[in-house]
């Protein structure tokens, strides 16, 4: 075995072995199984709550679509949100810990740690997306009693890009700043400055600030432009962040 | 046989600091080096830049022929290393960081096992199933020197390597060290003399990042290190130590803590046969007398305390 694998084998084990197992697929399950619920009996919902206040307003029949949107807007706000904050020391915190030493003082080369790293990242919130979409899914069925998977299902993988695209700004945060918390809030920022620049149309169309409205757009079958641009930009400016991130830690000193 | 590792003018300067300061060193191939300093001489510094993990800011480094700085992978597989605290996994058991280490020297099948299990033997890890993360100071200290053997290195570093041992782990590891001697070159930073004593051939004391000593142990207690009469009598310590004083052989005289007179010789026959007629001559009695050469903590407190302010 190569030190890729041996690497990429140890990540993966390092997931199902410790805190990380639980804390993004816990969020995501909460929100996979509870939204289409939460969408089907909103007007109830807002009836009991808002009582004679709401006694007038007419609420549309809710649809699987709402369920799709809601699941939809949770990954883009808070799932990427958590996304950030657990990824702060994607890098660095192997470096503070020490373990790092014990790793790279063998032939394992520093681009190699900082590949398998940012790609088992990759692969482990895409086992979690496809898991929990499948779950959403489910729950929608049952509770609208209908839900055609191809909105769904491809607003999900535009999301999966969005999140490919800010493991890659953490993995670069996370080498160029040692403090996880540090680089989570960082990462916070860049999240701020892709929504903003998200309102300005061209960025919208042609840029990957415009994947988040993408995802929700799909995801009520709403889209009136590809999500093609968005989505090779975001997957090239992924590249060039993660190899920037491999030129920066291959001249740190550890 | 070319050296194992070869510094010259090796320097590491952080801003204002020179952690080290021209280095030269050259560590003979199948040797066991004792790299001695105080904490902060330097010594982390070194290991940190015949690794691979800090560059050099002046000179050069090559570590079993090859420069480190242009072919550190290749150079790595085939050194060991142990740092002066070593961190795990915590979730690994020892035997799955063993096997995660030989598989980075792409190492696997029967062999590795085999060599796993040898590992975990000399470690005294074989039935200890528990997690890294709930082992002693010790134990960890074990296992980073199984690690750093998982290869069979050529050369082995070692930074502290007994420092967080008792006395048992302590002579399990200098037991280790001593069994590589002409078969692996041993580079061990320490900063416990005894140890350097006990197996090293060569050693090289750094202090302040510049390196004030480089030879065998025997030659440096031979060159460095002075021989010395040390006699305590019941009474008229100071006329004794006044006489003892105008004699040619007496470098220097000086009085301990319990009275005793402390003499640095020229001439250790001379002041075994002298000092006893110059106490009968007083007509007192001798108390204590002990006559004979600095060891190796006197000759390093020598070097490295002259440079104290």
């Amino acid at each position: 075995m190569n030190g890729y694998l041996v690497f990429s084998i140890k990540e993966l084990r390092e997931i199902t072995r410790t805190w990380r197992i639980w804390v993004l697929p816990a969020i995501m399950i909460f929100f996979a199984a509870s939204g289409p619920l939460v969408a089907r009996f909103m007007p109830e919902i807002l009836g009991t709550v808002g009582g004679a206040a709401l006694g007038q307003l007419a609420l549309p029949t809710p649809t699987y679509f709402d369920a799709y949107g809601g699941w939809i807007k949770n990954l883009a706000q808070i799932t990427l949100f958590a996304l950030i904050i657990m990824y702060g020391g994607i890098v660095s915190s192997e470096v503070r810990s020490g373990t790092v030493l014990l790793v790279l003082t063998k032939p394992l080369s520093r681009s190699a740690f900082v590949i398998v790293k940012f790609v088992v990242s990759c692969v482990f919130v895409a086992a979690v997306l496809v898991v929990t979409t499948a779950l959403t899914w489910v729950v929608t069925a049952i509770t609208f009693g209908a839900a055609p998977g191809a909105a769904l299902w491809s607003a999900a993988a535009v999301w999966l890009v969005l999140a490919v695209l800010f493991l890659a700004v953490m993995t670069l945060l996370s080498v160029l700043i040692g403090s996880p918390a540090g680089a989570s809030g960082a990462g916070i920022g860049a999240f701020a400055l892709l929504a903003i620049a998200g309102i300005w149309e061209p960025l919208g169309h042609y840029s990957p600030a415009g994947l988040a409205a993408h995802a929700a757009s799909l995801a009520v079958d709403a889209s009136t432009t590809s999500p093609v641009w968005p989505v090779v930009t975001a997957l090239a400016l992924s590249a060039v962040l993660v190899a920037a991130a491999v030129a920066v830690f291959r001249r740190k000193e550890l | 046989m070319s050296a194992a590792i070869v510094a010259s003018g090796l320097t590491k300067a952080y801003r204002s600091t020179r952690a080290l300061d021209s280095v030269d060193l050259e560590v003979a191939t199948g040797s066991i080096f004792g790299f001695l300093g105080p904490n902060g001489a330097g010594k982390t510094t070194m290991l940190r830049l015949l690794t691979g993990m800090a560059k050099p800011t002046g000179g050069t480094v090559t570590v079993l022929g090859r420069d480190v700085a242009t072919s550190s992978k290749a150079m790595r597989a085939e050194v060991g290393f142990l740092p002066d605290v070593p961190a795990f996994y915590d979730w690994m058991t020892a035997e799955q960081f063993l096997t995660f280490a030989g598989g980075l020297f792409r190492l696997d099948g029967a062999l590795l096992r085999d060599r796993v299990a040898m590992l975990l033997d000399l470690a005294a890890l074989t039935a200890t199933t528990t997690r890294i993360g709930e082992y002693s100071r010790g134990m960890k200290q074990r296992l980073g020197v199984a690690q750093a053997l998982i290869n069979a290195p050529r050369l082995l570093l070692l930074d502290e390597p007994t420092s967080a041992l008792d006395p048992i782990g302590r002579k399990a590891v200098l037991d280790m060290v001593a069994s590589l001697r002409g078969r692996t070159t041993v580079f061990f930073s320490t900063h416990i003399l005894a140890d350097v004593e006990r197996v090293c051939d060569t050693v090289a004391i750094l202090d302040r990042g510049r390196i004030v000593a480089n030879s065998s142990i025997d030659e440096l207690k031979k060159r460095y290190g002075k021989q010395r009469v040390v006699v305590q009598v019941t009474e008229g310590s100071d006329a004794l130590a006044a006489s003892i004083a105008r004699l040619h052989w007496a470098q220097t005289v000086t009085r301990g803590t319990q009275g005793e007179i402390e003499v640095t010789v020229s001439d250790i026959a001379a002041a075994r046969h002298q000092i006893p007629a110059l106490v009968a001559r007083q007509q007192t009695g001798i108390t204590m007398m002990e006559a004979g050469e600095f060891g190796l903590e006197e000759v390093f407190v020598e070097l490295v305390g002259q440079a104290r302010p």
